[in-house]
């Protein structure tokens, strides 16, 4: 009981923390990448110590708090409110399967103490976690859908409706990414998934490409992030659905956003990109350590980060598609490599069970297996290369000369 | 619309090529892009510049548009014949120029009073370019300041002081041998 008290009060409180700062890392990078400096001026309140600008996160928090909370009239009132609490609820309760390391060992001191080792989840021993994790992302989509419906304003709307379309279509391509990781692994389970790959120490992203390339791409999608930002693009719709919205409730909504993009890094890390394993730092054996278990949350930390910047980097590298491009790209690519990349897997994992592994022993074979995995990718990635233009054209179809339609 | 219609003329976009089709060389171009800038701008070479505790740098003072100047000859005295023409060219009107018989044999009229109000000027350069005796020039004096709007109207001895302040540094047109920028350079010949 006071474990999950404890665990829930350090995750709530860090992650807002954490919103709050990837603000500041967000607009850091953006400015770092258009060669300009990013906020530095605000560092301790009522002194003139800048400190590179850390305490901008603060005045930040500060401004939006002192705001005019300004409700127009013409909103649905009751659906206005609910929309931003839907959707950070949603946001935040992913994080109650999301394990942010192994096991702390059991420790006494004193007399004071507990003795057997815990994990650092709030619920790890949820065997549906994965399922849990899309159920509330996709209630996500009814914040953003609700926002944009109860603001009644054309740009709002016009941002929900791309938004669901949008999320619609991705979540087939986030499950059909996973939907290869959970064959391999044979469980929902996050904590299994990780010690799956840390076994073998195979990481899915080796195992399965195409899954990861679906998954990221998806995720992408999943967290509006840039090269899929059409929900929300400033240069089309204003703000998208949070158009009308201002003070805590536009807060609320923002950092609901950069959780799923915490989501969504913390998910790539753990199902594809080994989790907290690292070959000659974090091992399967050294589970029982105080050592391992800090280097485990260490190693955990350092990877979302790397794939959080890598997010951030994004943004400032690809033009964003249009949104039949998106489309397009979402049923016409994805689903089509998604659909590949599970058959993929069930062959290779048949291929195992049926005398690879009881023949080579479990490592090798795994990391046997890497190599047709990989050819396959190279292969679907060239058929895509080859066909993805022409399915993907919307440019108007003009007929041959003699063809003639009136309209 | 018919399709086929003559009056219309279809523009195809160039098909993809190889590289653009397989995407990852794009991908990885852009992200060396960003990547590149971010480098550069982590090792500090950032174009921000943090004003009031960094003072810019003016690439080419001589030509920048700041805070008017009147000019003085060699004796000293102002140099304006007090013609006009700066205050008819001004778009902003913000030059008044008093005009009083000269007290000198060399010209036959001279500003009595000469104020600019730098509230309504637009720093065009357009007076700079209008007189033709090199008496009223734009300096690269860029962070003036007022506490009311009246110590923003300068008269003829601020604008003089402001020669006086600038004249080392910023040579009246006239005595330049070169600006050292292309423009005027250009100009020149």
């Amino acid at each position: 009981m006071w474990e999950i008290l404890i665990k829930s009060f350090v995750l709530a409180g860090g992650l807002m923390t954490a919103a709050a700062y990837l603000v500041l890392l967000e607009r850091k990078m953006a400015a770092w990448v258009q060669d300009r400096c990013g906020p530095n001026r605000v560092g301790i309140p009522l002194t003139n110590i800048r400190l590179f600008g850390l305490g901008q996160p603060i005045a930040d928090g500060l401004k939006f708090i002192l705001k005019e909370e300004f409700t127009p009239a013409h909103v649905d009132r009751r659906l206005f409110v609910a929309a931003p609490i839907i959707m950070l609820t949603s946001a935040l309760s992913v994080f109650a399967v999301i394990p942010f390391g192994d096991v702390i060992p059991p420790l006494k001191l004193w007399g004071w103490g507990w003795d057997r080792p815990i994990p650092l989840a709030i619920a790890p021993h949820m065997d549906t976690a994965l399922l849990f994790v899309f159920a509330l992302n996709s209630i996500a989509v009814y914040g953003v859908i609700l926002g944009g419906w109860a603001s009644n304003n054309k740009y709002s709307l016009l941002g929900g409706l791309r938004s669901s379309a949008q999320l619609i279509a991705y979540e087939l391509a986030l499950s059909l990414g996973i939907l290869g990781v959970v064959l391999a692994s044979g469980s929902l389970n996050i904590r299994r998934i990780v010690e799956m790959q840390a076994e073998t120490g195979v990481w899915f992203v080796l195992a399965q490409p195409i899954g990861f390339v679906v998954f990221v791409t998806a995720a992408f999608a999943e967290a509006a992030r840039l090269p899929f930002d059409l929900p929300e693009c400033e240069q089309e719709l204003v703000g998208g659905y949070h158009t009308e919205y201002s003070g805590m409730k536009l807060l609320l909504f923002l950092i609901a956003e950069f959780l799923h993009m915490v989501t969504a890094a913390m998910l790539i890390v753990l199902l594809f990109l080994g989790g907290w394993h690292f070959w000659g730092i974090t091992s399967w054996a050294d589970s029982n350590s105080w050592l391992g278990a800090i280097l485990r949350v260490v190693v955990f930390a350092v990877k979302t980060v790397g794939v959080i910047l890598f997010f951030m980097l994004v943004r400032w590298s690809w033009p964003r598609f249009r949104f039949d491009q998106l489309m397009a790209l979402a049923w016409k690519v994805m689903l089509p490599l998604g659909l590949l990349s599970v058959a993929v897997v069930a062959v290779v994992e048949q291929s195992k069970l049926s005398g690879l592994e009881s023949w080579l022993g479990r490592v090798p074979a795994a990391w046997l297996m890497v190599i047709p995995a990989w050819v396959v990718a190279a292969l679907a990635w060239w058929v895509v290369a080859v066909a993805g233009p022409s399915i993907s054209d919307n440019t108007p179809r003009r007929e041959p000369a003699g063809w003639d339609v009136q309209f | 619309m018919q399709e086929n219609d003559p009056n219309i003329r279809w523009v195809d976009e160039s098909p993809l090529s190889a590289r653009e089709r397989l995407y990852l060389p794009l991908f990885f171009e852009g992200l060396t892009t960003t990547l590149r800038h971010l480098g550069r701008s982590l090792a500090g070479k950032v174009v921000t510049v943090s004003y009031p505790d960094q003072e810019p740098k003016i690439d080419a003072p001589l030509i920048y548009r700041g805070v008017h100047r009147l000019n003085r000859d060699e004796q000293g005295r102002v140099k304006c014949v007090a013609c006009f023409l700066c205050a008819t060219a001004c778009p902003a009107h913000c030059i008044d120029i008093v005009a009083a018989e000269s007290p000198w044999p060399d010209r036959e009229k001279y500003p009595e009073s000469f104020t600019i109000d730098e509230l309504r000027c637009i720093y065009c350069g357009m007076c700079e370019e209008a007189c033709p005796v090199d008496a009223i020039e734009l300096t690269s004096l860029y962070n003036l300041t007022g506490r009311s709007r009246e110590e923003m109207i300068f008269d003829k001895e601020k604008l003089l002081s402001v020669y006086d302040q600038t004249k080392d540094k910023e040579p009246m047109r006239s005595q330049r041998q070169s600006t050292g920028s292309y423009a005027a350079e250009h100009n020149r010949k």
